[in-house]
């Protein structure tokens, strides 16, 4: 080794590449991810809060290589999507996380600092299939928001495929609005719509 | 006949209801949880005009009227006011310690907080809890009761519904509306209610179908109430199939 700088360079690099390939439990994914999303709207609130798009690609950037789209997709279609083919499962699947990161974006901009998420101790029976993050978020007025992130095992990784807001699942609500669309419609008009805007009213 | 009372005019309204929504028939969406979908839909769709022409314009007008801190005041008040409500459910619910707590907080926002306008509670972090008899006769076994929307009211189930008939004996906002004719908490309480759903309202607006999306939203809602919190692991294996 010639300089002490290159060593501590190398050091780190291996530190970080190790840390990185190290497969992160569920609860660390929600408490560093939560931590980074809100940091940095803290530091540039009013850029964020003008620039609604840089917020979302900054979900998308932090929190999404975390979702498996593909599974939730598959859960929300059910037998909806029986015989439908891998490529448009995955289009239906893009569609309705950009659906989802908006709202959790949006709904991220309104907390104040970043204490303000609390991940809390597993409780209950959590398995490879299924392990649920439970966490609180801070309103203004001291009452408590509680939420839920589902996660299950893909390989030697943890994705998360479902978010639930004091009991109301984002899978379970999402079901009953995509099946009847789907039924009437046909998937490629849903996909279609979810691209063009959000889901569309009825009548 | 003379109508003396709103709460007269409520049950009269909701007997018309009731013969006219068994006229219609055909397919629903959730069988098992959701079997009156024919009625619930056109309650549902009376609910929402009802809401057009007259609760949403007053609550706008509400809103405008009162700032923000009056508001806040008021709502704290008609909270506290209500909370023996959770209170008696707690201890029907066998939840001793925390009927204490609750107590703790109603007695606290009572005094200090001078009649609950003032949520110093909360300040203190003393825990709120949310109970009523429908709460109550779930966690007594009548957990799986099918959806059922009152006219007015909006999203309910039978047991709630059933339950809503008893409030005058546990919440002192419908004693008083019911049993003293002392009408403008209870007025002024729902007033509340509404201002609180106008953040969900674009989200309501903007859904495939209103009517399921509020309808699931409420029953997962409720089923957290009841469970506290703690609600059992969802089968999301058998969604793949269904």
């Amino acid at each position: 080794m010639k300089s002490p700088l290159i060593k501590a360079t190398l050091i780190f690099l291996l530190l970080s590449f190790s840390l990185q390939t190290q497969a992160m439990e569920p609860r660390e994914i929600i408490q560093q991810s939560a931590h980074e999303v809100l940091t940095k709207i803290n530091a540039n609130r009013a850029d964020y809060e003008a620039n609604p798009e840089k917020l979302i690609q900054l979900v998308d950037d932090v929190l999404m290589p975390w979702f498996d789209d593909v599974y939730a997709a598959k859960l929300i279609l059910g037998r909806h999507g029986r015989g439908v083919p891998a490529e448009k499962i995955q289009l239906f699947a893009s569609a309705m996380q950009d659906l989802l990161v908006e709202r959790y974006a949006n709904s991220m901009l309104g907390f104040v600092s970043k204490d303000q998420l609390e991940v809390l101790k597993l409780r209950g029976k959590n398995t490879e299939k299924l392990t649920r993050v439970r966490a609180r978020i801070a309103l203004a007025n001291n009452q408590w928001v509680p939420v839920e992130y589902s996660f299950h095992k893909v390989g030697d990784m943890w994705k998360m495929f479902d978010v639930t807001a004091e009991g109301i699942s984002y899978i379970i609500t999402y079901r009953n609005q995509i099946g009847p669309m789907v039924q009437a419609d046909g998937i490629d008009a849903v996909i279609e719509n979810l691209r063009s805007g959000s889901v569309k009213l009825k009548d | 006949m003379k109508i003396k009372s709103p709460h007269q005019f409520l049950s009269i309204l909701f007997c018309v209801f009731l013969l006219s929504a068994c006229a219609t028939s055909g397919p629903v969406s959730d069988p098992e949880n959701d079997p009156w979908e024919h009625y619930n839909r056109s309650i549902h769709k009376f609910n929402t005009g009802f809401d057009k022409a007259l609760l949403k314009p007053v609550t706008s007008s509400y809103r405008k009227i009162a700032p923000k801190p009056i508001r806040k005041g008021l709502g704290n008040f008609l909270n506290n006011l209500a909370y023996p409500n959770t209170i008696l459910n707690l201890l029907l619910q066998g939840q001793f310690r925390k009927a204490l707590i609750s107590t703790e907080r109603f007695i606290f926002n009572s005094t200090v907080g001078i009649f609950g306008i003032f949520d110093v509670a909360s300040n203190a972090e003393i825990p709120l809890h949310d109970e009523d008899l429908g709460q109550t006769l779930a966690v007594w076994g009548w957990d799986n009761s099918r959806y059922f929307v009152l006219p007015l009211f909006g999203p309910s189930t039978v047991r709630d519904g059933v339950a809503r008939l008893g409030n005058k004996y546990f919440d002192p906002v419908t004693y008083l509306a019911t049993e003293e004719n002392i009408w403008s908490p209870w007025v002024l309480d729902k007033l509340h209610v509404r201002i609180r759903l106008m953040n969900q309202e674009e989200m309501i607006n903007s859904s495939y179908d209103p009517y399921t999306f509020i309808r699931d939203a409420w029953l997962q809602n409720r089923e957290f109430k009841i469970y506290n919190g703690d609600t059992p692991a969802l089968d999301y294996e058998a969604f793949l199939e269904n």
